[in-house]
């Protein structure tokens, strides 16, 4: 019998995993990766509600919304990403520190 | 009452002069080859005023709720939204002149401005939490793009990078948190939510979920407003943008970011017994405040003393700023915001200020180090006088604006009697003023070791310190209409 | 444990299971390939949960366009001749230990909670009643979310595009 709480509990190991790519990758475009994992992990728990804690569907409407707002987010990552590729040659974080003196 | 689309119109009129004012810039942009550099700033600051216009013809409704109950029109939106507009409208004068934003194509740069001043005064209002973090990321993404506005400026890129990878972070998080609380109480409308929370009660486990709620929404609303632990991108954000940028960041998101965060927590998340909020599920939410607000202006003023950066010292003293500001959100009554915003109003004029000279100073010198600012005052007496006027009121010494702001924060709290946390906040403005004592120092006494030519300021820029230094003095004068202003402003609309 | 408990739990491992080859892997192009599943196991959950347009939405703007310009992203920020893309990582015992700190929480919180049920009506097609709400109760953020897309278009054209006007 499969409940709300099995969906909330993907979306939470989904919102872990993203947190730990995260804060442990140096690649900016990974980086990227764990913050849509992040996003995803969100999506799943507003549908989930919408479904199982609310008649009418504004958690599949929020989503719609996050998922927008989402491929917004990554054409401007990747657009500064690019630049920084341009000006560096590389898109390690651990090269871009120069701003702490 | 709630209105419908259509009838919403009516009140939706700022945001919609701010729309098509950007829509004509894009326009104006892409056709008008010749005469866009003159007409695209004159659009701008066109539009800008025309939507302060229909904010003042506002003034007089009812509270309401907009678009089936995503925004509210109350006397705290209108005069967020006047701040805001205000703020976007001294930011584009002072970006006028920048050498910094010279070499690059400047009509996105006031589209985008445009954009982000219409998503703080959508964000500032949400009733919503689908609005909220919609209007939320427009201001977000159209910060990020403004911050690595100089293509090709390392430290600019490297700003920008920073700065979305930690905003989008703190904002998924926070998108996080609200699913949770939609899955608590099945609604995305703060005055539903609020009430479901009251009706149903919160006990036992439930109380850990809004205790992680409130991580998880703090992670985005600290962020926004740059309050510890979530202001590691705040300095070098601030170091490498171009300064107007800088400029706007320090005053519009963060006071934008105030706003929502008072609009929720009081709207959403509270319980009023007689003129007393508290928040649901027994959370001790003015303890977690005071915590907050201590680290914040701690951290923010002892990092500040170590920088040579003028524009990284600016940068953690508008943290410090923040946890200023904290204080009066501690107090949870209508006394604690009222000086929140007083503190807000006045810190406009001393920080753009502040903001301005560095321009000034940027666009002759090409430099940002405070031993750079040596010798100022005979260089140019009038910018040296300036500044010193801006960091006394930054520190808050009376007859300046700034001292209105702190007196005003301090005593709510003092009312509330945490006499303690009051001297903690005192002890800190003490601790501040050695830091922009240092700036004035600099350009008043010490000898200059650069060139000795005076300072070319533009007539333009002249005035507009002039401008930004007469709320500075004169505002300690007008005390008694900013007070009724902001009383009046204390009006949240709770729902129906 | 009916044939929807079983496919419940293999997209669930799936969708799982990817999502940790995307941040445990060494390799950059494998992390965007396990992408991919995790996109697609998503949008299968959303089926499961009666969100039909949902899924279509994810699989189309997830995989169709962010997966693709992730691999954009990749291929174009690395040397083609020297394709070792390896990435190195930073510490990782405090970030499986924050992650793992994370996960306890957050999954206590769920099982434990009082969630707010309601009786559920059964799963109908979603497509025509969000089209209905995004002309009625969600035009503002609709509208909004074209002017959020319009910024990015602009920004992300300007910070990329090479020529420098006069």
């Amino acid at each position: 019998m499969i409940t709300l709480q099995h969906y909330l509990l993907l979306s939470a190991a989904l919102f872990s995993l993203g947190i730990f790519g995260v804060l442990t990758r140096k690649n900016a475009v990974n980086v990227l990766m764990g913050i849509e994992l992040i996003l995803n992990s969100a999506n799943i728990n507003l549908i989930a509600f919408s479904r199982y804690s609310s008649h009418g569907l504004d958690g599949q409407m929020f989503a719609v919304f996050v998922i927008v707002v989402a491929a917004a987010e990554v054409a401007v990552a990747l657009a500064i990403v690019l630049t920084m590729y341009r000006l560096l040659k590389t898109v390690s974080l651990d090269q871009a520190d120069t701003l702490r003196r | 009452m709630i209105l419908d689309n259509q009838h919403s119109l009516l009140f939706f009129l700022p945001e919609l002069t701010l729309t098509i004012g950007m829509l004509l810039v894009i326009l104006c942009d892409i056709t008008l080859k010749r005469l866009r550099n003159r007409l695209n700033p004159i659009l701008t600051v066109f539009t800008l005023v025309l939507a302060a216009y229909y904010t003042f013809q506002l003034d007089q409704t009812a509270p309401a709720s907009l678009f089936h109950g995503m925004l509210a029109i109350d006397g705290f939106a209108q005069f967020f939204k006047l701040f805001l507009l205000l703020a976007a409208l001294l930011v584009v004068l002072a970006s006028l002149h920048s050498a910094e934003l010279a070499p690059f194509h400047q009509g996105e740069f006031f589209a985008l401005l445009l954009a982000v001043t219409l998503g703080m005064l959508l964000l500032a209002n949400s009733t919503n939490l689908a609005m909220l973090y919609l209007s939320l990321e427009l201001v977000s993404l159209t910060s990020y793009i403004m911050v690595g506005y100089l293509k090709t400026d390392r430290l600019s890129n490297e700003a920008s990078l920073k700065y979305i990878l930690f905003g989008a972070i703190s904002t998924g998080s926070m998108l996080y948190g609200l699913s949770l609380i939609y899955g608590m109480t099945g609604s995305l409308n703060l005055y539903t939510i609020r009430d479901t929370f009251l009706s149903q009660g919160v006990e036992g486990v439930d109380q850990f979920t809004v205790l992680l709620i409130l991580v998880l929404t703090m992670a985005g609303f600290g962020f926004k407003t740059a309050a510890v632990p979530f202001h590691f991108w705040c300095p070098d954000v601030y170091a490498g943008a171009p300064t107007p940028v800088t400029a706007f960041l320090s005053v519009a998101p963060k006071a934008a970011g105030f706003a929502v965060l008072l609009r929720f927590f009081f709207s959403g998340m509270s319980q009023t017994t007689g003129s007393q909020w508290s928040m649901i599920g027994g959370i001790n939410w003015p303890l977690v405040l005071i915590g907050i607000s201590v680290l914040t202006m701690t951290l923010g003023n002892i990092a500040a003393l170590t920088q040579n950066n003028l524009k990284r010292m600016l940068a953690y003293s508008s943290i410090a700023h923040a946890g200023y500001i904290l204080m009066g959100a501690v107090v949870l009554t209508g006394d604690g915001i009222k000086s929140i915003l007083v503190y807000l109003f006045v810190y406009l004029f001393m920080n753009l200020g502040a903001f301005l000279v560095v321009t000034i100073i940027y666009d002759s010198d090409k430099t940002f180090e405070i031993d750079d600012y040596n010798g100022m005052f005979k260089r140019s007496p009038f910018v040296a006088v300036a500044m010193a006027i801006f960091m006394l009121s930054l520190i808050g010494i009376p007859p300046f604006s700034g001292f209105l702001g702190k007196l005003y924060v301090f005593g709510s709290v003092i009312d509330k009697g945490l006499y303690w946390f009051a001297a903690i906040g005192a002890l800190n403005a003490a601790v501040a003023a050695f830091y922009y004592m240092r700036v004035l120092k600099a350009m008043l006494i010490e000898e200059g070791s650069g060139s000795t030519a005076p300072l070319q300021v533009s007539f333009f820029n002249q005035a507009l310190l002039v401008a930004l230094l007469l709320p500075n003095v004169l505002l300690i004068v007008f005390w008694n209409p900013i007070d009724r202003w902001t009383a009046a402003s204390v009006q949240l609309f709770r729902g129906v | 444990m009916s044939f929807f408990d079983v496919m419940f739990c293999i997209v669930a491992l799936v969708t799982v299971g990817s999502a940790a080859i995307v941040v445990l892997s060494r390799s950059l192009i494998y992390s965007a390939f396990s992408l991919l599943f995790t996109f697609f196991g998503v949008a299968i959950i959303y089926v499961f949960l009666g969100a039909d347009f949902l899924a279509a939405t994810q699989v189309l703007i997830y995989v169709g366009g962010i997966l693709i310009l992730l691999l954009f992203g990749v291929m174009l920020t690395h040397r083609l001749y020297n394709l070792n893309l390896k990435t190195e990582t930073f510490q990782l015992i405090p970030g499986m230990l924050i992650a793992l700190a994370v996960f306890t929480s957050l999954a206590l919180s769920a099982t434990q909670t009082r969630w707010k049920l309601v009786t559920q009506k059964p799963a109908e097609p979603t497509t025509e009643a969000i089209g209905k709400l995004f002309m009625g109760e969600y035009l503002l953020p609709f509208e909004i979310a074209s002017i959020l897309l319009l910024v990015a278009l602009i920004g992300a054209a300007m910070l990329v595009r090479r020529r420098s006007d006069a």
